[in-house]
């Protein structure tokens, strides 16, 4: 870790001098034109610019000293600077620990993404053309090669947390002196349709997408099971005190009846993030990590036109904000072609 | 006009004679005034003296008759040196024509159309007004306001943000024709730089605007009315309706209305000082007196005030065409001279905008050959235009230049255009005028001889009491003649005005006589009473004298008293004895040559002197019924007794010496150019310090070496007088050896072409001429020099309006307290503008290093402006209040070739060191709040497109934290307050360390510019209103900051301030080194 903040300082340092070297630059390309131009001015300067003149010819020798000590001078300057400059970053990064950041603030609530990422949150595809949908499927199938079975045999890194949501796992304290910590097990085949594995398309082919929902990794942070009332009553009805659901609804009123049939695969079932999988306990302990995923496959969306959808997580701790419409929830659009 | 010139020429050598007649009708002036020869004309006997001052006249007449083709010639040599100003040579050319002088009442009645008792009738007088115009001098072409405003919006740096402003635009386009998510932001600060454009403008424009205003004032006079005979009847008319052919009435006091050929006269005399520089009022009646226009007596001019008497003319010229609306022409048509401050300045933007475009281009050509969008580096373009350019900058200038302005309207120096503040800081020659600039403008006893001794009188300006001694029996007798042979009286109603500023009636030396008795004996007016008048001879021509008998007021004794005065030696010619300690005594020849050395002395201090003498007349002969007739003079008119002499100059006010020595030592050379005659201007030069006590002119060494003018070694004399007459034959070459080689120069009688091209002539030297002059024949001086100023009291409103800057109180000390200020404004714009430089490379870097690096933003445009428009402007305005490091009036004015502004050092010094380290505090406060947040440094690098990727809203952390778009925003909006903290924390440091250039802190003292604090105050201030009272507001981009991020910066805020006093401790060690060369700026 710090030889990564080491190395950078030594690049940023580079850029600094080819900030201050531009400047040199154009000072020096920027004097002398100037001088001229002043000099130029008036004819009747002209007696004093020979003086000048002949006098710099004299002391060509001394111009040049100057110069190296200039040189010299600047990069002293320069390497004091940026002795201090690395010195300093250094100092800081002594007081950062490596393995949780001093402040939280800016990141929770947690934002709640969705693969495929696409631009402009737009999935527009035509079934019965596989390019159209061929980016979709591999940011898929990237996505989940690290949830592979095979990629989970490692008794060290893994644990198998069970089939239905629990309580939180805690691991100890927030350092190595332990050792890495352990990664609860996220089985692919729970996502079902969508887990890429008897369907390659993942329903695209059938123009029933999936996309995966996960909620942004933070490291401690435990989301709180929601409290009953806030829920909509789809969700109340597979209500579990160790389960964040999740649920996607039309965006807008009038598009309810558009969206059509919504599945929810997730662990045991349950559509929903478990709390087992938290807290996370950050790069450096947890390297592999497997976040709680939850597939939505949308099985009966009306074609050839743009149908909003907008996927929340619900917890006590999980909030909205107007401004930053990723967090707790997304919206995407569907705009799904007939021909 | 060469013609004219050599016609002239002629009529010189061949007029002596005529000259001489002349001579006596002009006597009062001639015999008294200048009659003193040139002093190395060491005249011993009184018949020398007369034929010598013959001699004098003469030359000094043709002087006179030649100023008037000067004009011409100076003009054609003026026309040679700017080229097409033939229309205006032609017009003085006419001017030269002018021969109504000449011609009698009944063919200027014939000519005009017009008679003398009934005038012209209204229907006429309305027609030739329509063909005319009105009598008024054309006001000088003003710039439309519409135009100055436009000009301050496109001027300076704000075509830059111009620029800025449009790229915002084109790129707000281009990106809502792509369908962007957030095009806005762009729209927004596109208007935001315009708004900062038109805003500073339109400041700009209100400083501008508002010391003009003050001007304004000035030009609004009351409206003359003038007395016209038209119809048959007495009219009072304004005097703007005046035509030519109108017959006019005026009387003492009034202010002459149009040129006027004088056609009835009584004792009538004007003072032509506004246009000729003399200080004595001019006799003027009827008679053809002499060939050139300006000299003879019948003419009356414009704008020149009548003193005393009546006289009624009939009008010749009016408005542009009279003599002086053409000298103002001739003003208008001078060039005005770029202050030596808007050069620096332009040099300034010049320099920054170089920078900033060449650093724009040079970024513009990386980003996109790094394979940045377009779009994107034009966006990059616009953030380098405005982090480069300081836009709170100009309009600190402004401010700090009306701040001194308004300090030194307080010290009575009215500046009226604002950059003319700093121009007299910089001035390296003041050309003054002598009356009223250098003199206080009236006649004053200076000297007095009785019992063959000199005595000082006080001249001061407000003097109680005369500190001469006042014992001798002598003094009494001659304090009698002065207070009794005197017909000017005060005006009633005075007495609790001090002495020195009643109004007299009277003329110039009477009523310094009068003064000077009333200062000494208190109420003159009743010790007349008690000596009633019995008879009186006024003065005249023909006597030269004037004469008075008196009952004294002892009752015991009955004799009459004569009293008499006059020119000193008529009066001496008509006494037997002298009276010595009380005691007459025979005049014999010992006593003679006493008088003569005494005359000869005051006069060589270009004083007048006057002669006193008085008779007891027996009282047998003359009993107490006596009818005394002045016609037949049945009384004894010679074989008086000699009393005294007094001598009268208008003196120097008592503060020019000392102004002018301080000018002195701040290396500023004070020439005297004056209409005055050279002696007197001579002697006032001696006495006010402008030729020093030890230096010599060449006829001063000529006089001691006892050798012909000619084979002097002209460099040995530093010192030098240069008559107008001289100044006329010599080529530019010649005045330019002149203003070289001689270090005290006095110009006298020269023309207001002269004093303009004595002024070109200094400014060929490279020097940055002042020039005071309160006459409408300084105004083109005024005009051309790189400095008018202009007497606020005495100066004509055609002075006043050609001048940069009227002195309220007319002293010349003011000029000093002028030279003080601007001195030291320009020290601390130098320091103003060091200190807004700095963080303009603590604002480009995080650019520069955006685009190189790919890190996240460190710094916002928006937050760059409030860096420019908010936080540092008080600041950099409280450094106008920086007092002087060292005495600034005993080092030499500033070389406006080397002596820059903004010189190499100050940007070097303030954009690669200083500004270097703030870029260092400010980057290590950045990556300590993305690093405490999540994102070392490691991380951030090379992150931009992601980072600032709308889709991607998982973006990780070097902790394995995801982060939404957002989120990852409102940290870089941290990021920014966080730049903008360590910013305005270290520019306290910047502040501090820009208060002194050499000395360190502690000399100059901390707390001694209490407006510097105001100023920390106010940034930090303005820091946390914006961090979090604003910290909310999304569109600004500032976000709430953890208290401890504002210290993170300390340290090196600290390094910024002990580097400094490193830097001042090795320049003031090591003055001449390498390291004060390159370090101090």
């Amino acid at each position: 870790m710090l030889r990564t903040g080491e190395r950078f300082s030594n690049q940023n340092v580079f850029g600094f001098y080819m900030c201050c070297v531009a400047v040199l630059q154009v000072r020096v390309q920027y004097w002398p034109s100037q001088d001229i131009a002043v000099e130029l001015n008036s004819s009747n300067q002209r007696k004093d610019h020979q003086e000048a003149h002949s006098g710099q010819q004299t002391s060509q020798f001394a111009e040049s000293s100057t110069f190296i000590k200039i040189l010299l001078f600047y990069v002293i300057f320069y390497g004091c600077l940026a002795g201090i400059f690395i010195g300093t970053i250094q100092v800081m990064l002594l007081t950062v620990s490596e393995f949780e950041p001093k402040y939280q603030d800016r990141v929770a609530p947690p934002g709640l993404t969705q693969i495929p990422q696409v631009q402009k949150t737009e999935i527009s595809f035509s079934a019965s053309d596989p390019k159209s949908f061929e980016p979709y499927v591999k940011n898929l199938e990237k996505f989940l090669k690290d949830y592979s079975a095979d990629q989970q045999t490692e008794s060290i890194v893994f644990q198998d947390c069970g089939d239905i949501p629990t309580d939180y796992k805690e691991r100890g304290p927030y350092n190595d002196a332990q050792g890495q910590k352990k990664v609860c097990k996220f089985k692919r085949e729970w996502l079902e349709n969508c887990s890429g594995i008897n369907d390659p398309t993942f329903g695209y082919k059938d123009g029933k997408p999936c996309i995966l929902v996960k909620l942004n990794r933070i490291i401690g942070f435990k989301p709180k099971a929601p409290v009953n009332e806030s829920l909509p009553p789809e969700v109340m009805a597979k209500y579990n005190p160790y389960l964040i659901p999740v649920h996607c609804a039309a965006k807008r009123e009038e598009d309810a009846d558009k969206i059509g049939t919504v599945e929810y695969y997730g662990m045991g079932g349950y559509a929903g993030f478990a709390l087992q999988y938290y807290p996370y306990y950050g790069k450096l302990l947890q390297p592999r990590y497997l976040q709680p995923l939850v597939a939505v496959q949308f099985t009966n969306l009306t074609y050839d036109m743009e149908v909003r959808v907008e996927c929340r997580a619900y917890g006590q701790n999980i909030q909205y904000s107007d401004k930053d419409r990723f967090q707790g929830r997304f919206d995407i659009k569907f705009d799904i072609k007939s021909s | 006009m060469v013609k004219e010139a050599s016609e002239m020429g002629s009529t010189n050598s061949s007029s002596k004679a005529w000259h001489v007649v002349y001579k006596i009708i002009k006597i009062w002036n001639v015999m008294i005034i200048e009659a003193v020869p040139d002093v190395h004309h060491n005249t011993k006997t009184l018949f020398l003296l007369q034929k010598k001052s013959d001699v004098y006249s003469v030359e000094d007449l043709w002087d006179k008759r030649s100023r008037k083709t000067d004009i011409g010639d100076e003009e054609e040599k003026y026309k040679d040196l700017k080229g097409n100003k033939k229309k205006k040579a032609e017009d003085l050319k006419k001017e030269v024509e002018l021969d109504d002088h000449k011609l009698s009442a009944s063919e200027l009645e014939e000519k005009y159309g017009t008679s003398v008792n009934k005038g012209l009738s209204s229907a006429r007088a309305a027609e030739i007004l329509a063909r005319d115009g009105p009598n008024s001098l054309t006001p000088p072409k003003a710039t439309p306001e519409i135009v100055k405003f436009l000009k301050q919006m496109v001027g300076g740096f704000s075509i830059l943000l111009w620029i800025g402003a449009v790229f915002s635009w084109i790129s707000f386009g281009i990106q809502l024709a792509q369908g962007a998510e957030s095009p806005f932001d762009n729209l927004y600060l596109g208007v935001v730089l315009a708004l900062v454009v038109i805003l500073t403008g339109i400041f700009a424009y209100y400083q501008e605007a508002k010391s003009t205003n003050i001007m304004a004032s000035f030009s609004k006079m009351i409206p003359q009315q003038a007395l016209v005979i038209r119809d048959a009847e007495k009219k009072e008319l304004p005097a703007d309706q005046l035509v030519v052919g109108d017959i006019v009435e005026i009387k003492g006091g009034d202010r002459i209305p149009a040129d006027i050929r004088l056609i009835f006269t009584q004792g009538c005399k004007v003072d032509n000082s506004s246009l000729t520089g003399e200080s004595e009022p001019q006799s003027r009646s009827c008679d053809f007196t002499h060939e050139n226009p300006l000299e003879t007596r019948n003419i009356a001019f414009y704008s020149t005030t009548c003193v005393e008497g009546t006289a009624t003319g009939i009008v010749i010229n009016t408005g542009d065409r009279t003599v002086i609306g053409r000298i103002a022409s001739l003003t208008s048509g001078v060039g005005n001279e770029k202050t030596p401050i808007a050069i620096e300045i332009e040099h300034f933007v010049y320099l920054v905008a170089g920078v900033a475009i060449s650093i724009g281009v040079l970024f513009f050509i990386i980003s996109v050959s790094m394979r940045y969008k377009i779009l994107d580096s034009i966006i990059f373009l616009i953030g380098i235009i405005v982090a480069n350019v300081p836009e709170g900058l100009l309009a600190t200038v402004t401010v700090s230049l009306s701040l001194t302005a308004k300090r030194m309207a307080k010290k009575n120096c009215l500046v009226k255009n604002l950059e003319a503040v700093e121009t007299l800081g910089s001035t390296s020659i003041i050309c003054s005028d002598k009356t009223g600039t250098l003199t206080q403008n009236r006649m004053t006893v200076a000297h007095l001889w009785f019992d063959n001794q000199i005595y000082s009188a006080d001249t001061s300006e407000d003097q109680t009491t005369q500190p001469f001694d006042q014992s001798s029996p002598s003094w009494t007798a001659l304090s009698k003649i002065v207070t009794l042979c005197n017909r000017a009286e005060f005006r009633p109603g005075q007495e609790n005005l001090p002495i020195m500023k009643r109004v007299v009636v009277g003329d110039a030396s009477e009523t310094a006589l009068l003064k000077f008795a009333e200062v000494i004996l208190g109420d003159v007016m009743s010790i007349r009473a008690r000596n009633r008048k019995v008879a009186e001879i006024p003065f005249n021509s023909t006597n030269k004298f004037q004469l008075s008998i008196h009952e004294t007021d002892d009752p015991n004794d009955k004799r009459f008293l004569l009293v008499m005065k006059g020119a000193p030696e008529r009066i001496l010619e008509r006494c037997s004895t002298i009276m010595i300690n009380g005691k007459e005594e025979p005049l014999d020849s010992e006593k003679a040559e006493a008088f003569q050395t005494a005359y000869m002395e005051l006069g060589g201090l270009g004083e007048r002197v006057l002669g006193f003498c008085h008779l007891y007349l027996p009282e047998d002969e003359f009993p107490d019924t006596y009818p005394f007739d002045t016609d037949s003079m049945n009384f004894p008119t010679s074989n008086l007794c000699f009393v005294g002499l007094l001598s009268m100059i208008d003196p120097p006010r008592s503060t020019v010496p000392d102004a002018v020595s301080k000018c002195r030592s701040a290396g500023i050379k004070v020439i005297m150019v004056t209409g005055d005659h050279p002696i007197t201007a001579k002697a006032i030069a001696k006495s006010v310090g402008i030729i020093s006590a030890t230096s010599e002119t060449v006829e001063d060494i000529a006089k001691r070496l006892n050798i012909p003018v000619e084979q002097v070694n002209r460099r040995e004399a530093t010192a030098a007088v240069v008559n107008g007459m001289e100044l006329k034959d010599m080529s530019l070459q010649q005045l330019d050896e002149i203003l070289c080689n001689h270090s005290e120069i006095v110009f006298a009688r020269t023309s207001p072409q002269q004093k303009l091209i004595i002024v070109e002539g200094c400014q060929r030297q490279g020097a940055v001429v002042a020039v005071t002059g309160d006459g409408v024949n300084d105004s083109p001086a005024l005009k051309k020099a790189d400095i008018g100023i202009a007497m606020g009291i005495a100066g004509s409103d055609a002075a006043k309006n050609a001048a940069d800057m009227v002195l309220l109180d007319d002293n010349f000390a003011s000029i000093v307290t002028g030279v003080e200020e601007g001195r030291l404004i320009f020290d601390n714009l130098k320091k103003t503008i060091a200190y807004t430089l700095t963080k303009n490379i603590a604002e480009l870097c995080p650019f520069l290093i955006y685009i190189i690096a790919s890190i996240p933003m460190p710094i916002g445009t928006i937050t760059i402006l409030f860096i420019d428009l908010g936080t540092d402007i008080i600041p950099s305005v409280a450094l106008a209040y920086e007092k002087a490091e060292s005495d600034i009036m005993n080092r030499r004015p500033r070389n406006k070739r080397k002596d820059r502004l903004v010189n190499e050092q100050l940007a070097v010094y303030s954009y690669l060191q200083i500004g270097i380290m703030q870029s260092v505090g400010a980057f290590i406060t950045y990556f300590t709040v993305y690093a405490e947040q999540g994102f070392l440094p490691s991380t951030l690098l090379g992150v931009r497109v992601d980072w600032e990727n709308n889709a991607i809203n998982d973006f990780e952390d070097s902790y394995g934290q995801q982060w939404t778009k957002y989120q990852r925003m409102y940290l870089q909006w941290t990021g920014y307050t966080a730049f903008f903290v360590s910013i305005t924390i270290q520019q306290v440091a910047d502040l501090i360390i820009r208060k002194t250039r050499r000395n360190s802190i502690f000399q100059q003292g901390l707390f001694r510019n209490k407006v510097i604090w105001v100023g920390i105050f106010s940034q930090i201030g303005i820091a946390l209103i914006l961090t979090y009272g604003l910290g909310h507001v999304t569109a600004l981009n500032f976000t709430p900051l953890r208290f401890q991020y504002w210290f993170v910066a300390v340290p090196f805020a600290i390094l910024i301030w002990v580097y400094d006093e490193v830097r001042k401790l090795f320049i003031r060690r090591y003055p001449g080194s390498w390291w004060d060369k390159n370090m101090y700026y």
